[in-house]
């Protein structure tokens, strides 16, 4: 009788949880209470679009004088996010609890503990929504993306019939790539991270068993669409995908970026905002 | 005599690079890739390698600041995961590639930060008031096989190499990249700093190809608190 007293007692907590439907944590809102003028760099006369470039071989060209430019997109996983356009679509993120309850950890700590702020890797595939320009070099089997931020990072995706993943891999922060192309669409398949990387800044975990398919097409000379598919069971009860608009900025040149360098950010970042 | 011209002849042959066993690109270029990556030895003293002694021509307070770092590593940035710099990336033993491409050439190195670096191959010249960064600004062409890589616009906080020889904002550097074979290239560098040394001065290196290898990811910045 006592024992089973005890049982209910221990039980009832986990009971009335259950009976609360998930909660997802809310957009902490727009950064400033009056945004700035758009300052984007690389701003000129507006560019024409024309149609998508492609290689001697019939190769997609996703190159060319200047840089793709994501933008902040904060959020992969909502249209709005911080008070500015974010990724393209809404998705209902299948979270495990685990992840749903780290993902609201974070957005309510307004991403105090964001590795990427304290100068760790930005991540995949975090670095198609981030504000920081990129540029895509295509060799006969590599494509390499050169990131200005946040560490002036290089990642290599061999490409063609002989690139597999390694048998033991070593878990890293961008993972394993290896690519293909699927007509004028670049098609990345990812494996091998570390989980320590947020995919976005609101701060969606991934796990070890993280599992990435990018697609990248570039669908006029201006544009570049990306779509992932999200493959983590250890974070996420099912297969969902996240898709960003990627624009080309004509004429803009990456500038070394040393995130390290005399880097005083993070210690201010102490998850409240403070009253004025 | 004949046969000294013979000799003579046959001497010369012989000391040149044979061509055939260069790879090369479709424009005729030496390809300075492949499948693998160029993995130097990590040689502390640039000046003081196997086959490259220099006798360095310091100022006194450069000397004195060599001296220092030498003994006291505590100074180097790179120990706090900041960018090694040029042209101590071809000294460390960090493996890097190198992509050509029409109108530049990509560095990518392993070490120091997972950096990258762009030589720009299309003419142009340094711009006139670079911003001074880790890397610099680097332009390069080719003197026959040989890649010819000018930089300049550096800050002074990196070291050239592992011992510590120090460098200012004037520094200025001009490498040279020979593939000697499929599995060497030869590897020659002027530090011209009239801010630290009284004239400039060339240290070289040897820089073996190891094929299959691929590069790694090695993230420096450790967990900051």
């Amino acid at each position: 009788m006592i024992k089973a007293q005890i049982a209910l007692i221990l039980l009832a907590p986990a009971f009335v949880f259950a009976q609360q439907p998930p909660r997802l944590a809310k957009d902490p809102g727009p950064f400033l209470e009056t945004p700035p003028p758009d300052q984007g760099r690389g701003r000129g006369p507006k560019p024409v679009a024309g149609p998508a470039p492609h290689l001697a071989d019939g190769r997609p060209d996703f190159g060319g004088d200047g840089a793709w430019y994501p933008g902040f997109s904060g959020n992969i996983a909502e249209r709005q996010w911080k008070g500015v356009k974010s990724a393209d679509r809404h998705v209902d993120v299948p979270f495990m609890p685990w992840a749903l309850e780290v993902f609201n950890q974070r957005v309510e700590s307004l991403s105090k503990d964001d590795p990427e702020a304290r100068c760790q890797p930005v991540g995949v595939p975090r670095y198609m929504f981030d504000p920081y320009p990129f540029q895509i070099i295509q060799t006969r089997n590599q494509v390499v993306f050169l990131f200005e931020g946040d560490n002036y990072l290089w990642r290599v995706v061999p490409i063609g019939p002989g690139a597999a993943h390694p048998k033991n891999l070593k878990p890293t922060w961008l993972g394993d790539s290896i690519g293909h192309y699927e007509g004028d669409t670049l098609v990345v398949d990812v494996v091998g991270f570390n989980g320590r990387a947020w995919m976005d800044q609101a701060g969606h975990p991934q796990s070890e068993k993280q599992h990435l398919v990018e697609r990248y097409t570039r669908t006029d000379s201006l544009t570049l669409k990306y779509e992932v598919t999200i493959d983590d069971p250890g974070a996420y009860t099912q297969t969902w995908a996240a898709s960003n608009t990627v624009s080309w900025r004509p004429g803009l040149q990456l500038g070394e970026s040393i995130c390290q360098e005399n880097e005083k950010d993070s210690r201010h970042m102490i998850g409240e905002v403070k009253p004025k | 005599m004949r046969y000294a011209l013979a000799i003579l002849i046959s001497a010369v042959v012989t000391a040149a690079p044979t061509p055939s066993k260069i790879p090369r690109g479709a424009d005729g270029k030496p390809d300075l890739g492949g499948d693998g990556v160029w993995f130097p030895l990590r040689l502390e003293d640039m000046a003081n390698v196997p086959d490259s002694k220099v006798d360095v021509p310091f100022l006194p307070w450069a000397k004195k600041m060599f001296d220092e770092n030498r003994a006291n590593k505590g100074n180097d940035t790179a120990s706090r995961c900041l960018p090694q710099g040029i042209p101590r990336l071809t000294y460390t033993a960090n493996a890097f590639q190198i992509l050509q491409l029409p109108n530049r050439i990509v560095f990518l190195y392993e070490g120091g930060t997972h950096i990258w670096r762009t030589v720009w191959m299309d003419g142009r010249a340094h711009p006139k008031d670079p911003n001074p960064d880790w890397l610099g600004d680097a332009v390069g062409h080719w003197e026959g096989d040989t890649l010819v890589v000018d930089s300049v616009g550096f800050n002074d906080r990196t070291w050239l190499d592992d011992a510590g020889h120090p460098h200012t904002e004037r520094l200025h550097v001009v490498e040279k990249y020979t593939r000697t074979g499929p599995l060497a290239m030869r590897y020659e560098v002027v530090i011209d700093d009239p801010g630290a040394y009284s004239q400039s001065w060339t240290a070289s290196t040897s820089i073996p190809f190891r094929p299959g290898v691929k590069l790694t990811e090695y993230v420096c910045t450790g967990d900051r608190p």
